[in-house]
């Protein structure tokens, strides 16, 4: 009994500390931190009041202690408006890198040795037997190059109607492969083609529809690209009929990506969401604020 | 298989690749480099390879190694007894390194003249174009492919959560920390909070233990989003994360985890 009071007594003196503590610091971080002005005025009104109830001795002591703290710590909101200014600078910096990589990993993953072989063989195949044919999956290829490789440079092809267009030159070139194993439908109303749109955040999801959904399922199936706006917030949608996620199977780095640039640009307002349909197949959406035009 | 002098044998050939063009392609190079080569049979998955495979018996059989249904190295296993295997692969390097340590047939796609005319003359030049020994170098190339290719662990990595009517994707990647919240088990992410009905358990035994600790009886956390662990008054451990408000306790007996850091 004696014990298990004196163990409450310590434990309520040791929370008393504690929040004495935290209003002692809530305080000190106050006074660093309020203007002048406003310190001057708290003095003012502690004066009057304490003289009134005559006491001017603590009031004293509250001006000479805050009159410290306040040249002291001053500095202090100095130094946090720095920290904050190269938190934001890193956070940019960061932004940058995983921007760089994204295009990098794009590069990486659309014009690798194998995507171009199978396209150029692909080409070089239906000059012997379809010229026609050819020449329309040598013009998607070009296009596909032309739109893939400014955006190493550019910085202007940030909007959904952009990303649109490449994805088609993509799709059209892995149309011609598959054959009637992919099919494709594009619902994205034209008044939505000028709302910005991070860069090749599409063409990672129409890949992981195709390579994980569609390539292992015997009959194909559709990719769907939909995009739509609910409230204030665009979605963009890639569906597929395929044969669903396995949930052993590594997510890779393509969709961390995705969600670390949406954290980065967009903070808590932009997400990127999965989810199995009850039908079949698999679907990943990017939710994030719309804005009618590029830089409205 | 003997041959009487002077007549020549026909040989037939089955082409499996699930791309159609690329059946059109080997199909042209095949009839401009060896066109007394009759093709019996064309099939686009690895299912289909095995069926017309049987039935229709060719001298070769040319397997795409990547198709759905089974890959070609699957169906060479049903086939290698009754038909040469000349495997296609496009550019893939855990494959190559594996087909240049065996004896196999393999043609790099796209398939060029000069490589399918060497290989069809390395065939036609044997007496008997079905080796006993492939049986066996099968085996060895799923080995090495398995060991060559990336591993794939097995651990679970993505929890699927019931929201509304539809199914929800959660990446282990997304995850905070797992609660166990009496019937229900808590997932936390950065943005959302979800309810599943596996339990901590269960969760323990599929997640990668590297990814998730367990810190508490009722707790697995992600090890990459710890923050800092910080002893309040009471001595309790305290762990904070990235991207949560809040923190959670560490129970004594899993305090060892921390000790190095």
């Amino acid at each position: 009994m004696r014990a298990s009071q004196i163990n409450r007594t310590v434990g309520f003196l040791r929370d008393a500390f504690d929040e004495a503590s935290k209003l002692w610091w809530r305080f000190f971080d106050w006074v660093a931190v309020v203007e002048w002005r406003q310190l001057m005025l708290t003095w003012f009104f502690v004066v009057v009041f304490l003289s009134l109830l005559n006491m001017p001795e603590p009031a004293m002591w509250y001006i000479f202690g805050s009159l410290a703290i306040k040249t002291l710590a001053g500095g202090k909101r100095k130094a946090e408006l720095l920290a904050q200014e190269a938190t934001h600078k890193a956070d940019v910096a960061t932004l940058e890198r995983r921007l760089m990589e994204a295009r990098m990993a794009a590069l990486q993953a659309q014009i690798e040795p194998h995507f171009l072989f199978n396209t150029l063989a692909l080409i070089g195949q239906l000059i012997e037997t379809d010229p026609p044919e050819a020449a329309r999956v040598h013009a998607h290829l070009i296009e596909y190059l032309r739109s893939t490789l400014p955006q190493m440079r550019a910085r202007d092809n940030g909007t959904l109607g952009k990303q649109v267009e490449l994805s088609r030159a993509y799709l059209a070139i892995m149309q011609a492969r598959m054959k009637e194993r992919l099919q494709v439908r594009f619902e994205v109303p034209m008044y939505l083609h000028s709302s910005p749109f991070p860069p090749m955040m599409l063409q990672t999801l129409i890949e992981n529809a195709i390579k994980h959904g569609l390539e292992p399922k015997i009959a194909g199936g559709t990719v769907i690209v939909r995009a739509f706006v609910l409230g204030a917030i665009l979605h963009v949608e890639v569906c597929d009929d395929g044969v669903g996620i396995d949930p052993h199977a590594d997510d890779g780095v393509g969709l961390a990506n995705i969600r670390e640039r949406l954290q980065l640009l967009y903070g808590d307002a932009a997400e990127l969401i999965v989810h199995a349909p009850l039908d079949g197949g698999a679907c990943a959406t990017v939710r994030l604020p719309y804005k009618m035009m590029e830089g409205a | 298989m003997s041959m009487i002098p002077g007549e020549e044998r026909i040989y037939t050939a089955m082409i499996a690749d699930d791309e159609a063009p690329m059946r059109d392609l080997l199909r042209a190079r095949l009839q401009a480099v060896w066109p007394e080569l009759r093709i019996v049979a064309e099939a686009a998955n690895g299912v289909e390879a095995v069926e017309l495979g049987e039935q229709h018996r060719p001298d070769i059989a040319f397997l795409d190694i990547r198709m759905p249904g089974l890959s070609g190295i699957e169906a060479a296993r049903r086939l290698y007894r009754q038909s040469h295997i000349v495997f296609a692969t496009a550019y893939d390097q855990y494959a190559l390194d594996a087909f240049e340590q065996g004896a196999l047939d393999y043609l790099l796609k796209p398939v060029t003249a000069e490589r399918l005319a060497a290989t069809c003359a390395r065939i036609r030049a044997q007496s008997s174009p079905i080796r006993e020994d492939v049986g066996t170098q099968l085996v060895r190339l799923t080995e090495l492919l398995e060991k060559k290719a990336p591993p794939s662990t097995g651990y679970l990595r993505w929890i699927q959560a019931q929201v509304g009517s539809s199914l929800r994707m959660i990446s282990t990647r997304e995850v905070l920390f797992f609660q166990s919240d009496e019937k229900y088990t808590r997932v936390q992410t950065a943005g959302a909070e979800y309810l599943i009905r596996k339990t901590l358990k269960e969760l323990l035994d599929e997640l990668d233990p590297d990814e998730f600790w367990r810190i508490h009886r009722s707790t697995l956390v992600r090890v990459e989003a710890i923050a800092e662990v910080t002893r309040d008054l009471r001595g309790r451990h305290m762990l904070r994360l990235r991207n949560y408000a809040g923190e959670l306790e560490i129970s004594r007996n899993h305090t060892y985890l921390f000790q190095q850091m």
